[in-house]
């Protein structure tokens, strides 16, 4: 995450060369930029060139089907200011990864507590809590759908031997965006758990035969040691859950399609719909760059805080 | 010698039809209307299949079985709701089909890019005769004074009745025929007495977001109020009229009274009816057929099952309608013997335009509407003036924004308890915006 000191560590010694010194550094440079080549061609054509392509389609009237109408100043933004149906959308996507992202890293963490060490059936709850993650989207959708019909779904039969009336889960506008983040956790939660695992794995042992010895409790153990020791996979979790959360588009799209009453339209649902239903590719691109801010700064602002810890 | 006669007989039409075959070509279709090949995809005739993708299944099959060039009609169907956008994706893929299916509302869209073959000049050398099409149908299929597509049937808002909880309500009148209301005051009323002596939701309706079914029934209390919910040339929206507002406060009104069930979805819906839990399911033509066999075959609690026009609730009768046509999307790239097998393949769907109309929709030929057999088809002295009463929307692009515009507003208004007023209001605006990009003179 951020460049430690170590990472640059100075030779202590000059290797001797005959070389000069600027054909040296020269030729340093040549390899670096070998080694760099692949990676920089394939960034600069799928990252950057589409970024600025991207940035530069939002100031136009592109038309998906008919081709580009032209420049059209800063009409796309100020279309979107007054687009309710896209503040709907980013609020949705916003409660979304408000209620996704804190849950997914703590069952994550959780979950690779519990199923950390030796053991066979600790092996055998991280393969099937892992499981679920292979899955496409159509497939997880389609079980939870199931599972959370009112009328042939698991949840409802055992509301009914309570004696309550089903819920119906995806047609109520309060509980339809609660059961996207369910099926979101069940489905994405194995990665987030093995990235903690390898954490857990690799915190050297010595600290806790120490920490035994100093006959510390076990919630000072996870307090002092484990926590501090996976802090950098917790901020990269993070971070890889609120870029990868703000781009929700299959679970609602196919559990509810964006309703019921817009309540689980989402940013790139509203931006897919624009750019592929309505063919405002141009509109829908100036979503994108909303959508693209909005992501940098989460993850920025996670970055800022992690590294807080740092300088301390 | 008798037999050498036949084996003779037998090579010749052999060599015939191999003969005949020659500019044979392989065309793809593209459509919705699901799929149903494990019930119908040995069925060569169509009049012995029913429902929208029966009979649709049982007509490309005999299409393929009987035509006299040898061509072949492959098949891709898509769902109702990804149909446009994977038709629209083929565009820029390359695999582009050679028959499509679209409605008559969306064809602006197409049109609008010059992406649809002009088929004037191909029906007059096929021998399709326009002149034959009833006139909303064929101004659907047309623009800027030429035919884009062929016309398939007009397919209006109805409402089905179960006649057995009608008559336990106490509506059916001393001649069998069922009492419906004439105003919202009346349907109201009717429809608190009828959940009284029936204990049964009045209305069953498709009330999430999928399809819509509300947006219909509001476009069509306001064309019955002489007003229109977009402006006539399609450049603006009028939302925010009185006649909207009372159209949709109605529409809040049925359900806030409690007279359907805000949870349906579009299965759900035709199940409430079809087990008997509801008296009137508000649905389109395109289930006439399937509900009548339900019914008659004693596989569903429904009996008694009558469809009828949605009836003059706010002034004169007016219903939406829209059409399902087929078109023949614009490929440089496509063969010569394609487009003769396309065009051949609409001749032959022309042709069998009253197998079409079995399933409910109203025919758009005017030789079929007035044949004795499309007289004979069950509940159709009901229905007979439905394509006089029919209104499409206005002829403008983004039609289906449009209409999801104004569904996210309405679900609103029996989901989250929105006021009639701000889900009008919201729509307009969002309307206003869509209409603006539209109307951009592209």
């Amino acid at each position: 995450m951020t460049a430690s000191p170590q990472a640059r560590s100075v030779p202590l010694a000059e290797p001797r060369t005959r070389a000069p010194r600027h054909r040296v550094r020269r030729r340093d440079w040549l390899t670096a930029l070998l080694f760099l080549a692949p990676f920089m061609a394939v960034y600069l054509v799928l990252l950057v060139y589409p970024l600025f392509l991207g940035i530069w389609i939002s100031f136009r009237d592109w038309d998906l089907m008919g081709g580009d109408y032209g420049w059209v100043g800063t009409l796309n933004y100020q279309d979107l200011w007054t687009d309710r149906n896209f503040w709907a959308a980013a609020r949705n996507t916003l409660w979304f990864v408000a209620l996704t992202v804190p849950s997914m890293t703590l069952i994550a963490l959780l979950l690779a507590l519990a199923v950390h060490g030796p053991g066979r059936i600790r092996a055998i709850c991280r393969s099937v809590f892992f499981l679920s993650s292979v899955f496409s989207v159509t497939v997880v959708t389609l079980v939870w759908a199931m599972v959370l019909s009112p009328d042939r779904g698991l949840i409802a039969p055992v509301v009914q031997f309570l004696g309550g009336t089903p819920v119906n889960f995806l047609g109520s506008p309060t509980w339809a965006m609660p059961a996207i983040v369910v099926t979101t956790l069940w489905w994405g939660v194995g990665l987030p758990m093995a990235l903690f695992l390898a954490a857990l794995g690799s915190i050297p042992k010595e600290l806790y035969e120490a920490a035994e010895l100093d006959h510390a409790s076990r919630w000072s153990v996870f307090w002092r040691i484990t926590l501090p020791s996976i802090r950098h996979t917790l901020i990269l979790v993070v971070v890889l859950q609120i870029v990868g959360q703000f781009q929700i588009f299959g679970q609602p799209f196919l559990m509810t399609q964006g309703g019921p009453a817009n309540s689980t339209r989402t940013l790139v649902q509203y931006i897919y719909e624009t750019s592929f239903r309505d063919w405002l590719v141009g509109y829908g691109a100036a979503m994108a760059m909303v959508l693209f801010v909005l992501m940098m700064l989460f993850s920025m602002l996670q970055l800022w805080l992690g590294r807080q810890g740092d300088d301390r | 010698m008798h037999r050498s006669k036949a084996l003779a007989a037998l090579a010749l039409t052999t060599a015939l039809t191999t003969g005949g075959a020659a500019g044979a070509a392989e065309i793809q279709l593209m459509r919705f209307f699901g799929d149903c090949q494990n019930d119908y995809g040995s069925v060569n005739d169509a009049s012995e299949a029913n429902g929208e993708c029966g009979i649709i299944t049982a007509l490309v099959n005999e299409f393929n079985a009987t035509n006299q060039g040898g061509h072949t009609v492959t098949v891709q169907t898509a769902e109702w709701g990804a149909y446009y956008d994977l038709l629209t994706a083929t565009f820029q893929t390359g695999n582009i089909p050679d028959v499509a299916v679209m409605h008559s509302s969306v064809m602006p869209d197409f049109v609008s890019r010059d992406l649809l073959t002009p088929l004037g000049p191909l029906f007059q050398e096929a021998g399709i005769d326009t002149a034959d099409f009833v006139p909303a149908a064929l101004q659907n299929a047309s623009a800027n004074d030429e035919v884009y597509a062929l016309p398939f049937d007009l397919h209006a808002l109805l409402f089905h009745i179960n006649v057995d909880l009608m008559e336990q309500a106490g509506f059916v009148n001393e001649d069998g025929t069922v009492r419906l209301p004439t105003s919202p005051e009346e349907f109201i009323e009717m429809g608190k007495q009828f959940e009284e002596a029936t204990g049964q939701n009045f209305i069953a309706v498709e009330s999430q977001s999928a399809e819509g079914m509300m947006v219909r029934f509001f476009n069509s209390l306001v064309w019955q109020q002489g007003s229109t919910t977009l402006a006539d040339d399609g450049t603006s929206a009028n939302l925010n009229g009185p006649e909207a507002l009372a159209a949709a406060t109605f529409i809040k009104q049925i359900y806030d009274e409690g007279l359907a069930d805000p949870g349906l979805d579009y299965p759900g819906a035709e199940q409430a009816f079809l087990n008997g839990q509801a008296g009137i399911i508000i649905n389109g033509t395109w289930v006439v057929d399937s509900y009548n066999a339900q019914a008659e075959g004693g596989s569903v609690p429904l009996q008694n099952y009558v469809a009828t026009n949605v009836p003059a609730l706010m002034g004169e009768e007016a219903v939406w309608a829209d059409s399902h046509m087929w078109v023949i999307p614009r490929d440089e790239s496509r063969a010569p013997e394609e487009q003769e097998a396309a065009v051949a393949f609409l001749t032959f769907l022309n042709d069998n335009n009253f197998e079409w109309s079995r399933t409910g929709h109203l025919s758009v030929r005017q030789s079929v509407i007035d044949s004795p057999e499309f007289a004979a088809l069950p509940h159709r002295a009901n229905i007979s003036n439905t394509s006089q009463i029919a209104r499409a929307v206005p002829t403008t692009q983004n039609q289906r924004s449009i209409y999801n515009a104004i569904m996210s507003d309405f679900n609103a208004m029996w989901l989250t308890g929105a006021e009639p007023q701000a889900a009008l209001d919201s729509a307009q605006s969002q309307v206003e915006r869509i209409l603006r990009r539209a109307n951009r003179g592209g």
